[in-house]
């Protein structure tokens, strides 16, 4: 269930962080309300997880697995490169979290 | 790119024509920090059942998204948010066993280093654009 509570969060995280620069310092009304109500959701979701996860733990899986999906997303949607360096940097994270779940962590 | 500058020209005389490099990092540890204190703030909360930390998590809440969303107009925004969230996955880690009745242990800060490493690596292989 925490599992499920974390990707809720994770795909809203993402949008949040799309969103964000959209957004352009709250400048862009449109985009700052989508930045604001994907916020509210992305930070009610972690909550219910960090019931399960210790927060060290929640947290970097929330945030890195997010961090995965926005440069795989800016690279689809927003034409920012996607170099090996970078799928390099999303194996790492990949490897790190399955090291975690192994590790009993996660 | 942003033309109006609202950077404070006092502070960053040469600052004049768009948002800097340096300033935009500068906001993006800022938000960084108040991360860390959002991370903390919600695993606080328990599911936001405890006022006092739910407060504090909105309001670091709305700090930390409001300085990354000003130091994205100057960092590209995958890179921008992995050094952010970077810093809130070290504070986290660190911290969490300081604030909580939680417990690092040797083959989970490993793993969990290896997920920052991850994460920073991204923001590294995309260096000259920082």
């Amino acid at each position: 269930m925490s599992w499920l509570f974390l990707s809720v969060a994770i795909v809203f995280e993402i949008t949040v962080a799309l969103a964000a620069g959209l957004a352009q310092g709250f400048t862009r009304v449109g985009w700052t309300v989508v930045t604001l109500i994907s916020g509210g959701i992305a930070a009610y979701f972690p909550s219910l997880a960090l019931l399960t996860f210790d927060v060290g733990v929640g947290y970097a899986l929330w945030t890195s697995i997010a961090g995965v999906g926005i440069v795989v997303l800016g690279a689809l949607f927003f034409g920012q490169r996607l170099a090996w360096r970078k799928a390099v940097g999303i194996a790492v994270v990949i490897g790190g979290v399955v090291g975690l779940q192994l590790c009993g962590a996660a | 790119m942003s033309t109006a500058s609202t950077n404070q020209p006092s502070q960053h005389p040469h600052a004049e024509h768009q948002p800097s490099g340096a300033s935009s990092w500068a906001v993006l540890l800022l938000a960084g920090a108040f991360e860390v204190g959002y991370a903390l703030s919600v695993g606080g909360s328990q599911g936001f059942t405890v006022l006092s930390w739910s407060v504090v998590a909105v309001v670091f809440f709305l700090l930390t998204l409001f300085c990354l969303s000003r130091a994205l107009r100057g960092i590209d925004v995958g890179i921008g948010y992995a050094v952010w969230a970077g810093i809130g996955a070290v504070g986290a880690a660190v911290l969490g066993p300081v604030f909580f009745d939680e417990v690092l242990t040797p083959s989970r800060a490993v793993w969990l280093a290896v997920i920052i490493s991850g994460v920073v690596w991204l923001k590294v292989a995309d260096g000259h654009k920082g």
